[in-house]
């Protein structure tokens, strides 16, 4: 059991940001989840000058890490730099990488366990859903100053974990079938029982209460177990957000980050009201809504009890933000996403069109990788 | 004389106006079921009973039922041929749809590996025969080019067999699939070699290689062509797809045994073609039905019983070991050796083993020449002959060690099995 001294809250710089991509790995031959990730890693020459690159919980993912940065453009670097590395080093490996938050048509059987202690202890804790667990998701880490306000700014966000789910949406598609959702991906993290919403604290010190009650009743060790929506990060001094599909393309997973800064920075700035226990009762409701119907989610409001179209307040919260996106200089990367909520045509939109055109799911997949794999707009150099 | 069966059936067949005549000769059909069974058979025993590869249960019955109990005897095989052809003609025809000339631009040094692996087995295997057995030039050389590559049903159907992954697991596949290329180049100057070497004729050879190769090229690039063009105008799903490559194949398979062409080479041409030439890639996902797999069992039990067992004295087995090992460590070297820091080294040398196998191909390409020159051909293409017969009960098991130890064959709780 992990000691509660390890709990202590890192400051870090307010509002910086960091971004994780979890990536497919998928096989050019037939555009299927293939098993790659440790050779991969194994025979990458990488000097670190973009970030990470890390295992995932199954060999057909793969993980990138961007640095602690204070402004988009460099997160939007660094995920360039990330994403050219990875698809020159997977190309001579007759590897794709892929953005989307589920593999259309994998079979999970099929998926491998990656090498290492955590994840033994992952498959070895939940059995076949570590392996359905093969999703992919980005999560976004926006840096605050103390304890704190990692907790009032966990429950401010969780607010708008619809908003992040409409507007990152990526994965219709499971086992060659549309769902009907546009984000099917977090129907495999609600199948952890420790995924949901951060619980109703106060403050810093009532967390670390939590955690100890839950590390004492042995439901969770560490903040690792908990798959929380939204939940504070101690040792990297932030909250991160962990309920978006992973985008389609780097300029998308960029322009989430933006979104999430700018949002914090409102949030911060203004401090509404926040009533975690009021937003609880309608949170999973919310969240069903938009991963179901994306823009056209009817939301709960149980503070104004009534029902709040998610196509009309999330391009309204966005103008809202214009300020913040200004002083952080990401207007942008805010308009685009204004454009994306206004014509209600995100990556999931564009699956089904493709799809559509497509005799079979591996031309989809295939057209996945072909879009991921095209440079950004933030790459640097030649 | 004749059996108490057999009179009590004539004398029915004398008196009922419906009754057959005794039936003298085995229905090819029946054949076939015989040995898909009795190859499943002995197969799955040495599967659950010792872990071994199905693949040698499947020879193991091959050799049983035909140098060791003789109840296969040539009549039989020719039955039977039928069918291996059609067995090694589909799994050449997928080994060329690995000749991924993509990921080769992508990474050329898979090429300079697979030169390298190829072409220091074919001087170890061209040295050794010439030196340490005493074969003639041309005989030497003929050995080189049938024993060169790696096994495509072997390495196919073990990856096929463990639902292996990764790169162990493509690297073997691709590399076979251009060992194979680079044999059947090979092969085809070999043949010339032999004809001038024993008959002095130039014409037969220069035209006989140029009948094999551009006959097999011809037919590969037209069956590929014919395919393409009737799955462009399929509208149905991965079945229908399926359904063209598979009877466009056979078609293949059908030409190339009527104009005297290797099957082998015909199929594998149509593979390369087929991967080269599909850019709308009408048929790049169409994958061969489990079921026909089974065929290969057929194949696997065929080649079990053309095995030159009899011919097993010490000196020419320790000859067949002679070249194993010299073709082993030629392989392995190449491999390691050229392979760079693109995989690391135990994995490089994983790859190594996974491409030992040698099996089918070499024996019916030896059939290929032993056909045109059978006097001598028995005595010259022993020595590639045993050795392969030695390697069909080790290749698939090197190809499975090498597939299991880098963690790619599928586990047992991974799912499903074949």
């Amino acid at each position: 059991m992990s000691d509660l001294g390890g709990l202590s809250f890192t400051r870090s710089r307010p509002l910086s940001l960091g971004v994780e991509l979890e990536l497919q790995l998928v096989s050019l031959r037939d555009y299927d989840l293939t098993r790659g990730a440790t050779d991969l890693l194994a025979g990458l020459r990488y000097d670190g000058s973009f970030g990470e690159i890390k295992l995932e919980i199954t060999e057909s993912m793969i993980e990138v890490n961007s640095r602690p940065r204070d402004d988009v453009g460099a997160i939007g670097a660094d995920l360039d730099g990330l994403r050219a590395v990875l698809v020159d080093h997977c190309r001579r490996n007759n590897i794709a990488i892929c953005g989307g938050g589920t593999h259309p048509y994998h079979h999970w059987p099929e998926r491998r366990i990656s090498p290492g202690e955590r994840f033994a202890y992952l498959n070895e804790r939940y059995g076949y859903l570590s392996k359905q667990f093969t999703v992919f998701g980005q999560h976004i880490h926006i840096g605050v100053t103390s304890g704190d306000d990692a907790i009032w700014l966990t429950h401010a966000l969780n607010r708008h974990v619809p908003h992040f789910i409409a507007l990152s949406a990526s994965s219709p598609f499971v086992d060659a079938t549309d769902t009907g959702f546009v984000s099917a991906r977090l129907n495999a993290v609600s199948a952890f029982p420790l995924s949901g919403q951060a619980p109703d604290v106060a403050d810093w010190a009532g967390f670390l209460d939590h955690m100890a009650l839950l590390q004492s009743c042995g439901v969770a060790e560490s903040i690792k177990d908990l798959y929380w929506d939204v939940r504070p990060k101690p040792e990297y001094g932030t909250v991160e957000v962990r309920v978006c599909d992973t985008p389609l393309t780097v300029e998308r997973a960029t322009e989430l980050a933006a979104f999430a800064q700018c949002l914090s920075r409102y949030l911060l700035r203004e401090r509404p009201p926040v009533m975690p226990a009021m937003q609880a009762l309608v949170a999973r409701y919310n969240k069903f809504q938009a991963c179901r119907f994306g823009f056209d989610a009817q939301l709960a409001d149980p503070l104004r009890r009534c029902t709040e179209p998610l196509g009309e307040s999330l391009p309204a919260l966005l103008a809202c933000l214009a300020d913040d996106a200004d002083a952080l200089g990401c207007r942008l990367q805010l308009e685009r996403l204004r454009n994306v909520a206004e014509s209600r045509q995100g990556d999931s939109s564009w699956l089904r069109a493709i799809a559509a055109g497509s005799e079979n799911f591996h031309e989809l997949t295939r057209a996945a990788t072909e879009r991921f794999a095209e440079p950004s707009g933030y790459r640097q150099g030649p | 004389m004749t059996s108490p069966f057999r009179s009590v059936w004539e004398s029915l067949h004398e008196r009922l106006y419906f009754f057959p005549p005794f039936p003298t000769e085995v229905d090819p059909l029946v054949l076939f079921a015989l040995l898909l069974v009795g190859g499943l058979v002995a197969g799955e025993v040495l599967y659950r009973a010792g872990g071994l590869s199905r693949i040698v249960g499947y020879v193991l019955a091959g050799a049983l039922a035909g140098p060791l109990t003789g109840w296969l005897d040539r009549e039989s095989l020719i039955l039977a041929k039928p069918f291996a052809d059609v067995a090694l003609g589909l799994l050449l025809l997928e080994t060329g749809r690995h000749l991924d000339l993509a990921w080769l631009r992508a990474n050329p040094r898979l090429l300079l590996t697979s030169l390298a692996e190829s072409g220091l087995a074919f001087a170890a295997i061209y040295a050794f025969a010439r030196l340490a057995v005493g074969l003639s030039p041309g005989w030497s050389a003929a050995a080189a080019a049938i024993t060169m590559a790696s096994a495509p049903a072997v390495v196919l159907m073990g990856a096929q067999e463990s639902r292996a992954q990764g790169q162990v697991t493509q690297r073997m596949l691709l590399l076979t699939a251009l060992g194979c290329a680079a044999s059947f180049v090979v092969f085809t100057v070999v043949l010339g070699v032999v004809h001038a070497e024993r008959s002095g004729d130039w014409i037969d050879a220069l035209a006989h290689p140029l009948w094999v190769a551009g006959g097999s090229c011809l037919i590969g690039a037209l069956c590929a062509r014919l395919a393409l063009v009737v799955a462009a105008r399929q509208h149905g799903g991965p079945a229908a797809r399926m359904f063209v490559l598979v009877a466009v194949a056979l078609l293949a398979v059908g030409i190339a045994r009527m104009l005297a062409v290797p099957v082998f080479l015909s199929l594998f041409m149509m593979g390369v073609v087929l991967n080269v030439g599909d850019r709308d890639r009408r048929l790049a996902y169409a994958s061969l039905p489990d079921g026909l797999w089974m065929l290969a069992i057929v194949l696997f039990v065929v080649t079990g019983a053309m095995l030159p067992l009899g011919d097993m004295t010490l000196e020419t087995v320790l000859q067949g070991l002679g070249l194993i090992l010299v073709r082993g460590a030629a392989k392995l070297l190449g491999v390691v050796l050229s392979g760079g820091r693109d995989l690391p080294v135990g994995k490089q040398v994983l790859v190594g083993v996974g491409i030992q196998p040698l099996s089918a191909t070499a024996i019916f390409m030896a059939a290929e020449i032993s056909a045109v020159y059978p006097e001598v051909s028995a005595a010259a293409l022993l020595l590639p002959l045993l050795a392969a017969a030695m390697m069909e009960f080790v290749g698939p098991q090197l190809c499975r060690y090498a597939l299991q130890r880098a963690g790619e064959a599928e586990t047992q709780e991974s799912g499903r099995q074949p």
